[in-house]
């Protein structure tokens, strides 16, 4: 017997369907009709054909299905798009923030330290803590120190400002890093007196250094003291951040440093464990060490312990609850497609009944059978994918472009090779996750049965399982959007907070003058009132004052804070109120639009000749004097001759009562309470360690156009001084909302799709319920049913199903939204307005979504349903 | 036996006949296999009917030896299926399978004496 190619068995399969199909117009019924062909389908099925590779005919055969359902297969693959490309978009960012590996060698041994009060308030830590701490530990094999710093850089034409890290020399070794060029400092360059020396990161030796390696050796002039170059760090080095462009060892500033346990001058540590050593462990035996320096030193270190916490978990646990809440939420997404994608293959399969079971008589295997079906899906999800990782591309770059801040490693956002793999793979298991339910139930039909019965619809598994998928979608888009729901009255209520102040057209600019350029105070502060007069004199400016602290972004200097008559602390451990305190200039409250309840704000009399006096915040007045006028009070947040009961308290007058400012962002809210110094009468920490002061411009002039003119101003006082950071007050609130309107947009397009989604799924399975019941429908019609009869029979039906899924989903987002708490502000993750409402949207969507089909239903003319038999 | 007599003549002239019916058939246009098929039987008036598993076969044959060429076509909405077109050395094939038949119909008339008028 000759093998004859495979195609010929198509051709003689598309034969046997033409004369099927031409019997059948004829009258003829269908067994009579498959029992005239049993001899053709005999002969064929006995036929060799030659061997070929089952992949590829799939795939062609496939190909051809699809091609001939053009609506249908973009309908499947736009739907596959939308999921699998809102899916890899998210999982690029997992990905670059959370799963890509770190540079650090052993980064699961890197941890991060800071003191702790035992309530749990983290702060710097005191140096001399720090000395014992490194003598004491027995856990640690290097540990660390270090404190960010903003360095002046002068030398070329415009002084510029750098961002700067002081680090002990350990800091290279607990990170595992070396040098790329060069060496990192040692341990005798980390010390008071030693030669200065810097090693810069390598995006500074490439934009200021022309990546030249003989830039080793020379000269950089920071804060007015020239610094050797000894090396150059890797692009991997983003310690403590990505923006830092110079380490300068921490020893060199050590005498700079209070000797006292209570004070903390923004020192962190960071430290690798001994091996074998858990986290946990390193805890414990740091608790040891601050339990005895509390009995040493109980004045100071009453209360406080060691925080240690592994350093990859200080970069994600900010953004980890989000990302995981998106990552969830895009694979509900992805599964309420695929439900929906299921329910469209089943009904398509329905429809290709006689299709399957001829190929079947043919001889074709149901394993073949379920392949080619399975082949099908898995094609479209590919074709999907594709598109999902092009629409994924353009959503990453539009996310990137938005700069958020409060993503970690945001330049390493990117689609590359290992997301497109994410992207592919994802696709594969979609298709199957779809493809596979139709596939199994067609290719295990009953043939003869869904032979005889393809026009009846007795599919009653089928339509189960579309009820079930359907019910399914609807859960899901509930739990969706419930999420997203909170979100977004969640946003609303943290959009509607009182900032204290009027953000609009506030332009805010960060001046640095380092002390080792002005070491008299006198001179410090007259440079500032200098450029503050010039500033004040640009044509447009409205107002313009400097403080020490720029609101929302995070405090500034804190002190313990007192009144005159304050009974003396019971015990030690009793807690202090403390205050954040800023030296301000008298427009400042103007330029920012702070309401002054009382009294009135500083004058040019409040100098270092005047009283010192103060203004503080309505809270503190409330606190301190709840029933007299706080005005001509006294209070004090500076102390001389060191800490506890020798300390002597410097008073100052209250003259002036504002609004409460929030400094430390939308949502957290320290106990600080707000106190203002005038700047001439700084406050005597600010004398050792000067603030960067920071300009705030009430003007309607376009930042950078001010920007220019300061900038221009200022060089004319020190050509030296740099002018930085300049952003708008908005621009800071825009940060502080940052994290919450991007969970609140991706949630709310999640949410939307997934609505979206369900409400396509509803409508496809009532439709299909309708076109399979339009005999029934008849009868019913002519039985003398009304059309309302029908519509609310249809309608019933669609709406059964969609109460279901949200009572299910109601009782799902119960029990999931509760680890939304996190993200949420000023709401209950069990707000049953949100639940009642998303509830109602719900079914109100899916009444939609039923009633066209209920429509179609009603206009079924029992006559020619009834004829079609 | 004389009906098993004539059911093998009635194979063998198919047999013979059968290259000559598809070639011109595709004379004048491209079919595909269905119709084809639907012609022969409607023009035979029922007499001649092919086997799907004969006709397939026959034009596989007939487009390895270059006579005829078939091409898949996708119409929207149908089957796609497989046009088969007459080739230049079809034609010729034709010109002489009807000449060569002709003179056969022609001998047996005058021996058989089935010729009419």
């Amino acid at each position: 017997m000759p093998e004859w190619p495979r195609r010929i068995r198509e051709e003689m399969r598309q034969h046997l369907d033409d004369e099927y199909d031409a019997m059948r117009a004829r009258g003829v019924p269908h067994d009579e009709a498959m029992r005239r062909l049993a001899r053709d389908v005999d002969e064929l099925a006995s036929m060799r054909t030659r061997p070929a590779d089952a992949v590829a005919t799939d795939t062609r055969y496939a190909l051809r299905a699809l091609r001939k359902s053009p609506g249908f297969t973009i309908v499947v693959m736009l739907t596959l798009a939308l999921g699998i490309g809102a899916t890899t978009a998210i999982f690029t960012v997992v990905d670059a923030v959370m799963l890509r590996p770190y540079p650090y060698a052993d980064m699961n041994r890197i941890v991060g330290l800071a003191e702790v009060t035992r309530k749990g308030q983290t702060m710097s830590i005191a140096w001399p803590n720090f000395q014992d701490w490194r003598e004491q530990n027995q856990v640690f094999e290097h540990l660390a120190i270090y404190r960010g710093m903003v360095v002046n850089l002068t030398g070329s034409d415009r002084p510029e400002r750098l961002i700067a890290s002081l680090a002990s020399s350990d800091l290279f070794k607990a990170l595992g890093m070396p040098a790329i060029v060069g060496r990192t400092f040692a341990a005798d360059e980390d010390k008071p007196g030693a030669p200065r020396v810097a090693v810069v990161s390598e995006r500074f030796w490439r934009s200021h250094l022309n990546a030249d390696p003989a830039a080793i050796g020379s000269s950089l002039t920071l804060n007015g003291e020239p610094h050797t170059i000894v090396g150059v760090m890797p692009a991997g080095m983003r310690f403590p951040s990505r923006l830092t462009d110079v380490w300068l060892p921490l020893g060199l500033f050590v005498p700079a440093f209070p000797a006292e346990r209570g004070a903390h001058p923004g020192l962190f540590g960071v430290a690798k464990l001994k091996p074998g050593v858990s986290v946990e462990r390193a805890s414990a035996d740091m608790d040891a060490i601050a339990r005895r320096l509390e009995q040493q030193y109980p004045m100071s270190n009453t209360d406080h312990t060691v925080a240690v916490q592994a350093y990859y978990e200080q970069i994600v646990q900010n953004v980890r609850p989000a990302l995981l809440t998106l990552a969830c939420a895009v694979a509900f997404v992805l599964l309420i497609a695929c439900a929906n994608l299921a329910n469209l293959m089943l009904a398509r399969a329905d429809g290709r009944q006689r299709e399957i079971a001829i190929r079947e008589a043919l001889g074709a295997s149901r394993w073949r059978i379920f392949q080619q079906l399975l082949t099908e899906s898995i094609l479209m999800a590919l074709g999907g994918g594709v598109l999902g990782a092009l629409l994924a591309r353009w959503a990453v770059a539009a996310f990137v472009a938005t700069r958020p801040t409060t993503v970690p490693r945001i330049d390493l956002i990117a689609v590359d090779a290992r997301v497109l793999a994410f992207a592919i793979v994802v696709s594969i298991v979609t298709g199957i996750a779809f493809g596979l339910a139709p596939a199994l139930r067609a290719s295990s039909l009953d043939l003869l049965a869904s032979l005889k019965d393809a026009a009846h619809g007795s599919a009653g598994t089928g339509r189960r399982m579309r009820s079930a998928l359907v019910v399914g979608e609807v859960a899901m888009a509930i739990v969706l959007l419930v999420g997203a729901g909170l979100t977004i009255r969640s946003f609303a209520a943290l959009t509607a907070l009182d900032l204290g102040f009027d953000p609009s057209r506030v332009v805010t600019m960060r001046v640095s003058v380092p002390t080792a350029r002005y070491p008299e105070v006198a001179r410090w502060i007259a440079f500032h009132r200098d450029i503050l007069g010039r500033a004040g004199a640009i044509p447009g400016v409205d107002a313009v004052g400097l403080n020490s602290a720029t609101p929302l972004e995070g405090g500034g200097s804190e002190s313990e804070v007192r009144y005159e008559g304050q009974p003396p602390p019971r015990s030690a451990s009793e807690e202090a109120t403390t205050c954040l305190f800023q030296a301000t200039t008298p427009d400042y409250f103007r330029a920012m639009g702070i309401a002054i309840v009382r009294g009135r704000t500083f004058t040019d009399r409040d100098d270092a000749a005047g009283a010192p006096v103060a203004i503080v915040e309505d809270a503190l007045a409330r606190k301190f004097f709840p029933d007299a006028d706080p005005i001509g009070k006294r209070i004090a947040f500076e102390f001389t001759g060191g800490h506890g009961p020798a300390a002597r308290p410097i008073w100052r007058e209250i003259v002036g009562v504002v609004r409460h400012v929030r400094h430390y962002g939308l949502v957290r809210e320290p106990d600080n309470l707000e106190v203002y110094a005038p700047l001439e009468q700084l406050p005597i920490w600010f004398r050792e360690r000067r603030p960067n002061m920071t300009l705030f411009v009430r003007t309607p002039l376009a930042p950078e156009q001010l920007a220019a003119s300061i900038r221009q101003a200022v060089s004319s006082v020190d050509p030296q001084i740099p002018i930085f950071s300049v952003l708008t007050m908005e621009e800071y609130v825009g940060q502080a909302t940052e994290q919450p309107r991007l969970n609140m947009t991706l949630l709310a397009v999640f949410g939307g799709l997934a609505l979206v989604l369900a409400s396509v799924g509803i409508y496809g399975v009532l439709s299909y319920i309708v076109g399979r019941r339009t005999q029934e429908i008849g009868i019913r019609l002519a039985l003398g049913a009304t059309r309302g009869d029908v519509m609310r029979l249809v309608v019933g039906h669609g709406m059964r199903l969609a109460i279901a899924g949200i009572l299910i989903g109601l009782a799902a987002a119960w029990a999931v939204t509760r680890s939304l708490t996190s993200l949420l502000y000023g709401i209950s993750p069990h707000d049953p307005a949100t639940f009642a409402a998303i509830a109602a949207m719900l079914a109100a969507v899916a009444l939609a979504a039923s009633y066209v089909p209920g429509r179609r239903a009603t206009r079924v003319d029992p006559m020619l349903a009834l004829r079609a038999e | 036996m004389q009906h098993i007599a004539s059911r093998i003549l009635d194979r063998e002239l198919k047999k013979g006949s059968a290259e000559l019916l598809i070639l011109s058939l595709v004379e004048d246009r491209p079919r595909h296999g269905y119709d084809l098929s639907k012609l022969i039987e409607s023009r035979s008036g029922g007499v001649l009917t092919f086997r799907v598993a004969s006709l397939y076969p026959l034009l596989y044959r007939l487009e390895k030896r270059g006579w005829i060429q078939g091409r898949w076509i996708e119409k929207a909405g149908q089957r796609r299926r497989r046009y088969y077109r007459l080739t230049a050395a079809g034609a010729q094939v034709l010109a002489s399978q009807r000449n060569t038949w002709k003179e056969f119909v022609e001998a047996i008339n005058r021996i058989a004496g089935v010729e009419h008028a």
